[in-house]
Protein backbone atom coordinates (compact mmCIF):
# COMPACT_ATOMS: atom_id res chain seq x y z
CA UNK A 1 0.00 0.00 0.00
CA UNK A 2 1.15 3.76 -0.75
CA UNK A 3 2.09 5.92 1.53
CA UNK A 4 -0.96 7.69 2.95
CA UNK A 5 0.44 11.02 5.30
CA UNK A 6 -2.76 12.66 5.75
CA UNK A 7 -4.44 9.74 6.91
CA UNK A 8 -1.88 8.95 9.54
CA UNK A 9 -1.86 12.17 10.94
CA UNK A 10 -6.00 11.69 11.17
CA UNK A 11 -5.83 8.69 12.68
CA UNK A 12 -3.79 10.09 15.59
CA UNK A 13 -5.39 13.50 15.73
CA UNK A 14 -8.71 11.35 16.11
CA UNK A 15 -7.66 9.22 18.45
CA UNK A 16 -6.28 12.25 20.91
CA UNK A 17 -2.67 11.67 20.55
CA UNK A 18 -0.98 14.48 21.98
CA UNK A 19 2.22 14.95 19.07
CA UNK A 20 3.57 18.11 16.97
CA UNK A 21 4.80 17.10 13.43
CA UNK A 22 8.82 17.68 13.50
CA UNK A 23 11.52 17.22 10.65
CA UNK A 24 11.45 17.15 7.27
CA UNK A 25 7.40 17.06 6.92
CA UNK A 26 7.04 20.14 9.23
CA UNK A 27 9.55 21.74 6.52
CA UNK A 28 6.86 20.68 3.85
CA UNK A 29 3.84 21.82 5.95
CA UNK A 30 5.61 25.43 6.18
CA UNK A 31 6.61 25.28 1.64
CA UNK A 32 9.85 23.50 1.34
CA UNK A 33 9.37 21.81 -2.00
CA UNK A 34 11.29 18.07 -1.47
CA UNK A 35 9.79 15.02 -0.75
CA UNK A 36 10.00 13.07 2.64
CA UNK A 37 9.63 9.58 3.42
CA UNK A 38 8.46 9.54 6.50
CA UNK A 39 6.23 11.40 9.33
CA UNK A 40 8.42 12.39 12.45
CA UNK A 41 6.20 13.69 15.35
CA UNK A 42 7.62 14.86 18.65
CA UNK A 43 5.13 13.33 21.30
CA UNK A 44 3.83 12.87 24.70
CA UNK A 45 5.58 9.93 26.20
CA UNK A 46 3.09 8.95 28.80
CA UNK A 47 1.14 5.72 29.25
CA UNK A 48 -2.11 7.15 28.04
CA UNK A 49 -0.63 9.25 25.06
CA UNK A 50 1.63 6.14 23.78
CA UNK A 51 -0.97 3.75 23.99
CA UNK A 52 -3.98 5.88 22.43
CA UNK A 53 -1.35 6.21 19.29
CA UNK A 54 -0.74 2.37 18.86
CA UNK A 55 -4.89 2.10 19.14
CA UNK A 56 -4.76 5.00 16.27
CA UNK A 57 -3.14 2.69 14.12
CA UNK A 58 -3.74 -0.73 15.19
CA UNK A 59 -5.02 -1.83 12.00
CA UNK A 60 -1.96 -0.69 9.96
CA UNK A 61 0.29 -3.35 10.82
CA UNK A 62 2.68 -1.38 13.01
CA UNK A 63 6.35 -2.60 13.53
CA UNK A 64 9.34 -1.14 14.85
CA UNK A 65 11.47 -0.63 11.43
CA UNK A 66 14.95 -1.02 13.09
CA UNK A 67 14.77 -3.60 15.26
CA UNK A 68 15.79 -7.25 13.82
CA UNK A 69 12.96 -8.83 12.05
CA UNK A 70 10.61 -5.97 12.23
CA UNK A 71 8.81 -6.77 15.39
CA UNK A 72 5.39 -5.82 15.92
CA UNK A 73 4.07 -3.20 17.87
CA UNK A 74 2.59 -4.14 20.87
CA UNK A 75 2.78 -1.61 23.84
CA UNK A 76 1.25 -2.09 26.97
CA UNK A 77 1.16 -0.03 30.18
CA UNK A 78 4.39 -2.15 31.61
CA UNK A 79 6.14 -1.51 28.41
CA UNK A 80 5.32 2.21 27.71
CA UNK A 81 8.41 3.41 30.12
CA UNK A 82 11.15 1.51 28.01
CA UNK A 83 10.95 3.99 25.00
CA UNK A 84 11.91 7.05 24.43
CA UNK A 85 12.23 7.07 20.55
CA UNK A 86 9.81 4.69 18.06
CA UNK A 87 10.81 3.86 14.77
CA UNK A 88 7.85 2.86 13.59
CA UNK A 89 6.35 1.29 9.80
CA UNK A 90 3.00 1.34 8.55
CA UNK A 91 1.10 -0.22 5.54
CA UNK A 92 0.54 3.63 4.78
CA UNK A 93 3.77 5.50 5.67
CA UNK A 94 6.61 5.61 8.22
CA UNK A 95 6.18 7.14 11.42
CA UNK A 96 8.85 8.07 13.82
CA UNK A 97 7.55 9.43 17.30
CA UNK A 98 10.48 11.44 19.42
CA UNK A 99 10.14 12.30 22.99
CA UNK A 100 13.12 14.59 22.76
CA UNK A 101 14.05 17.36 20.13
CA UNK A 102 17.94 18.55 19.39
CA UNK A 103 17.97 22.33 20.08
CA UNK A 104 14.53 22.62 21.72
CA UNK A 105 14.09 19.67 24.42
CA UNK A 106 11.55 17.69 25.60
CA UNK A 107 7.40 17.47 24.75
CA UNK A 108 6.70 20.25 26.52
CA UNK A 109 9.07 22.68 24.77
CA UNK A 110 8.55 21.58 21.26
CA UNK A 111 4.69 21.92 21.94
CA UNK A 112 5.37 25.63 23.29
CA UNK A 113 7.22 26.17 20.07
CA UNK A 114 4.43 24.86 17.91
CA UNK A 115 1.37 26.49 16.11
CA UNK A 116 -1.87 24.90 15.05
CA UNK A 117 -2.80 24.32 11.53
CA UNK A 118 -5.73 23.71 9.72
CA UNK A 119 -6.16 21.04 7.45
CA UNK A 120 -9.13 19.21 5.94
CA UNK A 121 -11.77 19.27 8.93
CA UNK A 122 -8.53 18.41 11.72
CA UNK A 123 -6.30 21.02 13.46
CA UNK A 124 -2.75 19.57 13.75
CA UNK A 125 -0.10 21.27 15.82
CA UNK A 126 3.28 21.84 13.73
CA UNK A 127 6.67 22.98 15.00
CA UNK A 128 6.86 26.65 13.67
CA UNK A 129 9.17 28.25 11.30
CA UNK A 130 11.81 29.55 13.76
CA UNK A 131 11.69 26.49 15.96
CA UNK A 132 12.27 24.45 12.79
CA UNK A 133 15.40 26.16 11.88
CA UNK A 134 16.42 26.00 15.43
CA UNK A 135 16.63 22.21 15.71
CA UNK A 136 17.88 21.96 11.80
CA UNK A 137 20.97 23.96 12.61
CA UNK A 138 21.65 22.17 16.13
CA UNK A 139 21.73 19.00 14.33
CA UNK A 140 24.07 20.30 11.98
CA UNK A 141 23.39 17.10 9.84
CA UNK A 142 25.16 17.58 6.12
CA UNK A 143 21.77 16.16 4.95
CA UNK A 144 19.82 18.52 6.57
CA UNK A 145 21.52 22.03 4.46
CA UNK A 146 19.22 22.25 2.34
CA UNK A 147 16.43 21.94 4.38
CA UNK A 148 17.85 25.09 6.38
CA UNK A 149 18.60 26.97 3.36
CA UNK A 150 14.78 25.83 1.74
CA UNK A 151 13.35 27.17 5.43
CA UNK A 152 15.85 30.34 5.77
CA UNK A 153 14.50 31.77 2.00
CA UNK A 154 11.04 30.60 3.25
CA UNK A 155 11.11 32.60 5.93
CA UNK A 156 12.91 35.80 4.61
CA UNK A 157 9.46 35.46 1.87
CA UNK A 158 7.32 35.83 4.60
CA UNK A 159 9.13 38.74 5.93
CA UNK A 160 8.72 40.57 2.09
CA UNK A 161 5.34 40.31 0.67
CA UNK A 162 6.93 42.14 -2.36
CA UNK A 163 8.67 39.30 -3.40
CA UNK A 164 5.65 37.03 -3.23
CA UNK A 165 3.62 37.19 -6.72
CA UNK B 1 24.90 58.95 24.43
CA UNK B 2 21.22 58.80 22.49
CA UNK B 3 22.72 59.22 18.98
CA UNK B 4 25.35 56.76 19.78
CA UNK B 5 22.67 54.62 20.37
CA UNK B 6 20.37 55.05 17.26
CA UNK B 7 23.61 54.57 14.91
CA UNK B 8 23.99 51.38 16.72
CA UNK B 9 20.43 50.23 16.77
CA UNK B 10 20.68 50.71 12.61
CA UNK B 11 23.34 49.22 11.98
CA UNK B 12 22.11 46.13 13.37
CA UNK B 13 18.97 46.76 11.53
CA UNK B 14 21.11 46.95 8.24
CA UNK B 15 23.39 43.81 9.38
CA UNK B 16 19.87 41.68 10.14
CA UNK B 17 18.17 43.23 6.87
CA UNK B 18 21.67 41.89 4.67
CA UNK B 19 21.49 38.61 6.65
CA UNK B 20 18.41 38.17 5.25
CA UNK B 21 18.95 38.88 1.75
CA UNK B 22 21.80 36.68 1.90
CA UNK B 23 19.80 33.68 3.20
CA UNK B 24 17.81 34.07 -0.69
CA UNK B 25 20.45 34.39 -2.10
CA UNK B 26 22.50 31.12 -0.07
CA UNK B 27 19.35 29.23 -1.18
CA UNK B 28 19.54 30.57 -5.35
CA UNK B 29 23.33 29.83 -5.24
CA UNK B 30 22.61 26.20 -3.90
CA UNK B 31 20.30 25.49 -6.72
CA UNK B 32 17.06 25.83 -4.91
CA UNK B 33 14.35 26.47 -7.12
CA UNK B 34 12.94 29.70 -5.07
CA UNK B 35 9.86 30.56 -7.28
CA UNK B 36 8.83 27.07 -6.38
CA UNK B 37 8.68 28.34 -2.35
CA UNK B 38 7.31 31.40 -3.44
CA UNK B 39 4.63 28.98 -5.59
CA UNK B 40 4.21 27.10 -2.34
CA UNK B 41 4.17 30.04 -0.24
CA UNK B 42 1.09 31.11 -1.88
CA UNK B 43 -0.56 27.93 -0.99
CA UNK B 44 -2.33 26.30 2.12
CA UNK B 45 -1.13 24.10 4.36
CA UNK B 46 -3.64 21.47 3.11
CA UNK B 47 -2.86 22.10 -0.52
CA UNK B 48 0.85 21.86 0.30
CA UNK B 49 0.40 18.42 2.15
CA UNK B 50 -1.81 17.65 -1.26
CA UNK B 51 1.34 18.36 -3.27
CA UNK B 52 3.42 16.65 -1.23
CA UNK B 53 1.54 13.38 -1.40
CA UNK B 54 1.08 13.14 -5.07
CA UNK B 55 5.33 13.57 -5.59
CA UNK B 56 5.43 10.98 -3.25
CA UNK B 57 3.58 9.04 -4.71
CA UNK B 58 5.24 9.51 -7.87
CA UNK B 59 8.35 8.73 -6.16
CA UNK B 60 6.90 5.64 -4.58
CA UNK B 61 5.24 4.44 -8.05
CA UNK B 62 8.92 4.81 -10.00
CA UNK B 63 10.62 2.45 -7.39
CA UNK B 64 8.11 -0.32 -7.26
CA UNK B 65 8.18 -0.48 -11.47
CA UNK B 66 12.05 0.12 -11.17
CA UNK B 67 12.11 -3.45 -8.67
CA UNK B 68 9.70 -5.14 -11.53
Amino acid sequence: MSSDFFNLLERLVNAGVDFVIVGGFAGVVHGCTYVTQDVDICCDFSIANLLALQTAISDLDPVHRMTPGRKKLQLTEQTCGQFKNLYLDTKIGQLDCLGFIDGLGDYDRVKRASMLVEVGDIKICVLDLDALIKTKRAMNRPRDKEALLQLEAIKKLKKSPDSKR
Amino acid sequence: MFAMENKQNNSRKTKSKSAQADHLQAAIDYGIDVQALIDNAGRSCAERIKRHQIALNTVESLRKAREL
